[in-house]
């Protein structure tokens, strides 16, 4: 009988070390990467590498972070921020998250472009249950369905939102009903066109015609002299830079003056340098994710901030994708109050809805079942020979 | 009719590039027996020095161009004494490991001072379309397939009408024969790397313009290339030119009159055709080996 207390004695202890353990071990994770004065964050981003120039999206976040520690940051805590390279190459993506989850033991991540990296890290991120806001990638799965530990939400728009933005644009051309495309075959194209036909077919739109340019091609002849004789009402055209400029100055020199639809993976800006012809240019609409031209009054606060913290700095299309999150990240954080957990970040970052950020076009709402923040985009295209951000055909944004 | 002579203007513009790099290749191919798999990468290298020259140094677009070829030629002298020679007595294997290692050098070596971007080239003169009937001529058209015209007859010229040309057509025929007549046959080598690499950055640069510089432009060029040899028949040097022009004209017509999306594989279908019903190409000689 003594030794059965006995056994039972230890028994209760071994259990309540147990439980004292696993609750030490909860709530360490809440707090992980949090102090008194600090909120550790991970910055992934392609700061080297051929795909560096997304970088700027990142320099652009931690300006907006250190710009609201000048302001004394989010009660009495202030950002401390964790750059991570991930060369916009998978194995170095998995390598830069793991560090930060697991050394530098961050709060939470905010950060990344390139699809293809994030959708790497996922199985490294997504277990452990750390918030991650991505910030510029594009690819829908990378947040949807939403992951076991709800813990990962898109805040720029994803490719659906952006291709059902360019079929609804085509078709609020008055008339526009005859729709073709010219298009790469690769999932990158089809992640902007096959929403964007959805669209176009739901509102009375047909597709006349398909036409292949694939990447590397340096002559459009053959598919502008198709398209030409399809005379359709609107191109949807979802290519990326290169080709863009080929098919537009091949378009030009075969006389096909029809409006081109075009991805965001090409700005209206580029474009006109690389093509040297305004006439060339002058048909052309391009996805445009801001609420203005990227040099524009509405972005100049944006702007400022970054070059504040980043003098040398040169603003792109890319400079302020990544600040819209970073607002929604610091309303949910002043939101959630000095005792703040992940949990309790989680909550309140479910709980943004309709946050106009005015940077992107798009309000962020997110929600535990929906965590595609960013539902729409706006469009560039030049009006009257100026470079106008439009919420539909001839309606300024 | 209007469309089918726009098509075929315009792939013979196309082509009159991708016959230069066919004949690139079959000039490093004839002297040396190495197929040069890193060429593309050198078409870019070519184009990407007339942009540093142009845009950094800002030499006029003419003394640039006549510069990169110049600095192609000498760079083609270098892989030719650094690179291959001392490697000649190892596996043949050996060459296009050391070609496609070289290749991609440059273009890591682009990407990493340019990254990804896409990057105008200027032009040299901008010429306005004009019309003949119903078809649309351009400046590029025009100065493409002038230059390579111009290019292709003095190349010939000296190839077959001029005492280097006939050294050459000697080395070609018998390396040893050439020894023996006291033909330096290792300079000669040398030498036709020079020239097999000038020539395809002469073709980069006239290319760029049109479709925009970028580190990885060669690599849609190379399989052209090849393309173009094969069709023409490899070592051929007029099958490289008619090829390359035949492949241009095919590609447009069957991005038009089949399906666009053939219109990328066209060089593939073209190699995999060739090499299953003529496997010596058009102009090629079929090699009887008496055992």
């Amino acid at each position: 009988m003594k030794s059965f207390l006995i056994k039972c004695m230890f028994g209760a202890m071994a259990l309540g070390v147990l439980l004292i353990g696993n609750t030490v071990k909860a709530e360490d994770w809440e707090t992980t990467g949090l102090t008194d004065k600090a909120i550790k964050v991970g910055v992934m981003g392609p700061f080297t590498g051929n795909a560096s120039s997304y970088s700027k999206t990142q320099i652009g976040l931690m300006a907006y972070f250190k710009h609201i520690n000048d302001q004394g940051g989010i009660h009495g805590r202030k950002f401390e921020m964790f750059p991570e390279d991930t060369a916009c190459a998978p194995a170095k993506g998995i390598a830069a998250a793991k560090k930060l989850v697991h050394q530098d033991k961050v709060f939470y991540l905010h950060g990344n472009s390139c699809s293809a990296v994030a959708m790497a890290v996922k199985p490294t991120v997504s277990p452990t249950g750390i918030p991650w806001i991505i910030a510029h990638a594009v690819n829908p799965k990378i947040t949807m369905p939403v992951n076991e530990k709800k813990s990962i939400y898109h805040g720029v728009p994803a490719g659906p939102a952006y291709g059902s933005t360019m079929g609804e644009f085509v078709m609020s051309k008055p008339g526009a009903k005859r729709i073709a495309m010219i298009t790469h075959t690769n999932d990158w194209a089809k992640a902007y066109c096959d929403p964007a036909i959805k669209v176009i077919k739901a509102t009375g739109g047909e597709i006349v015609l398909e036409q292949a340019l694939e990447r590397g091609q340096t002559d459009a002849t053959a598919q502008v002299l198709k398209l030409k004789g399809a005379k359709p009402d609107f191109i949807l055209g979802c290519l990326y830079e290169a080709e863009t400029v080929i098919f537009l100055r091949d378009a030009k020199k075969y006389g096909l003056r029809i409006p081109v639809m075009g991805t965001a993976g090409t700005d209206l800006e580029n474009t006109l340098e690389r093509l040297g012809d305004k006439d060339a240019v002058k048909d052309y609409y391009v996805l445009h994710a801001f609420v203005d031209k990227v040099d524009g009054p509405k972005m100049k606060k944006w702007n400022d901030i970054i070059l504040k913290y980043n003098p040398d700095e040169t603003i792109t299309g890319f400079s302020a994708v990544s600040m819209a999150s970073g607002v929604a990240a610091v309303k949910a954080l002043q939101n959630v109050g000095p005792d703040l957990t992940r949990s309790k970040f989680i909550a309140e970052l479910d709980k943004i809805k309709g946050l106009s950020t005015g940077i992107l076009a798009c309000d962020i709402t997110w929600s535990a079942t929906d965590r595609h923040g960013c539902k729409k985009s706006a469009v560039a295209g030049f009006v009257d020979g100026n470079p106008t951000v439009l919420s539909s055909w001839g309606k300024p944004w | 009719m209007d469309i089918f002579l726009q098509l075929t203007l315009s792939g013979l513009s196309q082509g009159a590039i991708f016959a230069l790099i066919a004949l690139s290749l079959t000039v490093v191919y004839r002297a040396t027996t190495i197929v040069n798999f890193g060429h593309g990468d050198f078409v870019m290298a070519g184009a990407f020095f007339v942009y540093v020259l142009v845009i950094y140094v800002e030499l006029p677009y003419v003394f640039a161009a006549i510069s990169a070829v110049l600095i192609m030629l000498g760079m083609g002298l270098g892989v030719s004494r650094g690179f291959i020679d001392p490697i000649k007595a190892g596996p043949h294997i050996g060459f296009a490991m050391m070609s496609i290692s070289l290749g991609y050098v440059l273009r890591g070596g682009a990407r990493f001072l340019w990254g990804r971007e896409v990057f105008p080239m200027p032009r040299v003169f901008d010429i306005e379309p004009f019309f003949i009937g119903n078809l649309v001529v351009t400046g590029d058209v025009l100065f493409i397939s002038a230059i390579v015209a111009v290019f292709l007859l003095i190349f010939f010229f000296i190839f077959y009408r001029t005492t280097t040309g006939v050294i050459i057509q000697a080395v070609y025929q018998s390396e040893r024969g050439a020894t023996l007549i006291g033909v330096n046959v290792r300079a000669f080598h040398q030498s036709m790397w020079g020239v097999g690499l000038a020539m395809g950055a002469l073709a980069g640069i006239l290319i760029a313009p049109i479709s925009l510089l970028h580190p990885d432009l060669g690599a849609t060029f190379l399989i052209r290339g090849f393309a173009a040899m094969t069709l023409g028949g490899f070592g051929s040097l007029g099958g490289a030119v008619v090829g390359g022009l035949l492949l241009g004209v095919a590609e447009q017509l069957f991005g038009f009159y089949i399906n666009s999306s053939l219109q990328d594989i066209t060089a593939y279908l073209i190699i995999v055709a060739v090499l299953v019903i003529r496997p010596a190409g058009l102009f090629g000689r079929t090699v009887t080996v008496r055992v």
